[in-house]
């Protein structure tokens, strides 16, 4: 069972509000450690003086902060202190707007928001912020930092994505690469082609329908290894759509099923088929 | 994009085609078949759909799970899927999807829209029926051979006031009677009323075969004629539509002489999707005159 990263409570008015935070997304990339190939020992980092290549005891680093190439204004950590927000286990409300007002850049990490004891309030909240169907904006801190979240409610659950400050988005006009697109010229012609390849792929978005495939196959890898079994090392292959002809495009498949079938609904055509493509 | 998806062209419109080998019906036909089908019937089907607003009956996972109906028509539709307003719920119009092309049908297929069920009226005059429909809905003991008997006294009754109709199966296990009207001043109401009284005219002649009362449709012996379907919101499986059974049969038009071999249980009609392609391609449309001819109903 998950186990709540955060505890506090909802602030909302004259109302306090209990809940845990549970991680709402699991990262599951593969991760490998680093090895001696001689030994297969495990590979270690030590903590070396730039200058001398010694290794640095705990007890001698300290935390510099680099103002100009090589000239460092060292900060003792009690110097940071009276700066670190007061774990004050409070979310605080401090506005609600519309989901679609926020842009997904700003979206961080999504939790779960679970009540703590008697889950009445939460549930009055989750269900009155369905119904207007906003989001709260909302302050508190976790870990020593400060965060802004969005709180939505879902099927009567809350849930939380802490937001990136503004000043922490990148200024799209910086990159060099993004400059002069409006003056590129495109024909109506290729515009509308654009837009129909668009639509055509245009679906629900089911997340299920993806899959890390490289995690996929090097897990697999990896298990097959284990096994000691062989692994044939698959050919990469770069796709790129390409359009065909339609009745092309279904004949395989058509021809594949009435295969499978045995035997089609009319025996006759069937026959004129297999002639065609004897 | 999925391994086995597959980006084509219809008639100038680009779609990207998935799951093509999925199987929809028990029998093994596929999406890929589906969509074949509708890419082959397109000429004649296309008729009697253009101008409508139209409902799917979806059934992605296959036939033999839940299907459900599409009124409106999806927000992630191509930006050249036509849409007209039609029959709405309380909120008011709802959008539907038109099938006005070959590459709407094959879309259409794509998203495993098997049936299609279309109003009697065109989208632009939602009031006025372009057509009169019997539904006659075999009852316990009663099969497509019953509903042809009755179709055939129901044709006496209109060649009394010089009207013509089409049958064509259901596809499921009736049959239904269209009769062409194609003229303004048609109401729903008057429709409605007019399939009424001839099959109260059979009821009448007929008491232990026909009923024209839903209540009484599930008693042994009985063919219903669901005069009811003429109604202002209601819609009726499309002629050359697919139905979502254990095969993929079709909503076939039939000739006068393939109903009376039926009538007299020679021939069962009943037509799968190949079939109907080559009947088309044999016979033509035989429910074109249900999108020309003109008549007027009396009274």
């Amino acid at each position: 069972m998950p186990r709540p990263v955060w505890s506090g409570t909802i602030s909302f008015g004259l109302v306090a509000i209990p809940v845990k935070l549970f991680n709402a997304t699991s990262k599951k990339s593969v991760s490998f450690n680093q090895l001696d190939e001689r030994t297969m020992s495990r590979i270690r980092y030590r903590k070396v003086s730039d200058d001398s290549g010694d290794e640095v005891p705990d007890e001698h680093i300290i935390k510099g902060f680099e103002v100009s190439k090589g000239r460092y204004v060292v900060v003792d950590p009690d110097e940071l202190e009276p700066f670190i927000p007061a774990a004050t286990r409070s979310v605080d409300l401090e506005e609600f707007v519309d989901l679609g007002e926020i842009d997904p850049v700003y979206f961080d990490n999504a939790y779960y928001v679970a009540p703590d004891a008697n889950p009445k309030p939460y549930v009055l909240l989750a269900r009155a912020m369905e119904e207007a169907g906003k989001v709260a904006i909302a302050r508190f801190v976790m870990r020593n930092k400060q965060h802004t979240a969005a709180i939505r409610a879902q099927d009567g659950k809350l849930m939380m994505s802490t937001l990136a400050y503004a000043d922490e988005v990148v200024d799209p006009g910086s990159i060099d690469e993004l400059a002069g697109l409006e003056d590129v010229d495109v024909s109506a012609k290729e515009v509308k082609m654009a837009e129909s390849l668009v639509a055509s792929l245009t679906d629900h978005f089911a997340p299920e329908k993806y899959h890390d495939d490289y995690r996929d196959q090097v897990l697999d890898l990896i298990a097959k290894k284990a096994a000691g079994e062989d692994f044939e090392l698959p050919e990469a292959t770069t796709e790129k759509p390409k359009i065909v002809d339609l009745m092309a495009a279904l004949e395989a498949s058509v021809e594949a099923a009435k295969t499978a079938r045995g035997r089609h609904p009319t025996g006759r055509e069937k026959a004129a088929k297999a002639k065609k493509s004897a | 994009m999925a391994a086995n998806d597959v980006t084509t062209e219809v008639d100038g419109h680009v779609l990207s085609l998935s799951n093509l080998d999925k199987v929809l019906y028990p029998s093994g036909f596929t999406k890929g078949e589906v969509i074949d089908y509708h890419a082959r019937i397109a000429p004649a089907y296309l008729t009697h759909l253009r101008g409508r607003a139209l409902t799917f009956r979806r059934y992605p996972n296959g036939t033999e799970s839940q299907g459900f109906f599409e009124k409106r028509c999806p927000g992630h539709r191509p930006d050249w899927v036509a849409v007209a307003l039609g029959p709405g719920d309380r909120k008011g119009g709802i959008e539907y999807c038109c099938v006005e092309d070959r590459a709407t049908l094959v879309w259409a297929g794509n998203m495993a829209a098997l049936e299609i069920h279309a109003p009697m009226a065109l989208a632009v005059d939602l009031d006025t029926p372009r057509a009169v429909v019997f539904d006659f809905d075999p009852g316990p003991d009663t099969d497509i051979g019953d509903c042809s008997q009755i179709a055939l006294e129901v044709r006496d009754i209109l060649a009394a006031v010089d009207l013509e109709g089409c049958c064509k199966t259901s596809g499921s296990k009736g049959l239904q009677l269209y009769v062409p009207v194609n003229t303004p001043g048609l109401t729903h109401d008057h429709a409605a009323q007019f399939a009424l009284a001839c099959g109260q005219v059979l009821e009448k002649r007929l008491p232990k075969r026909v009923t024209t009362t839903m209540a009484k449709a599930a008693r042994p012996g009985k063919v219903f004629i669901d005069w009811s379907q003429n109604a202002f919101h209601k819609t009726t499986i499309a002629p050359y539509s697919l139905r979502a059974r254990s095969e993929p049969t079709v909503s076939t038009p039939v000739s006068w002489d393939e109903v009376e071999a039926c009538a007299d249980g020679d021939v069962e009609l009943r037509f799968l999707a190949g079939e109907v392609v080559e009947r088309v391609a044999e016979h033509g449309d035989l429910f074109e005159p249900v999108a020309t001819l003109e008549q007027l109903l009396p009274g």
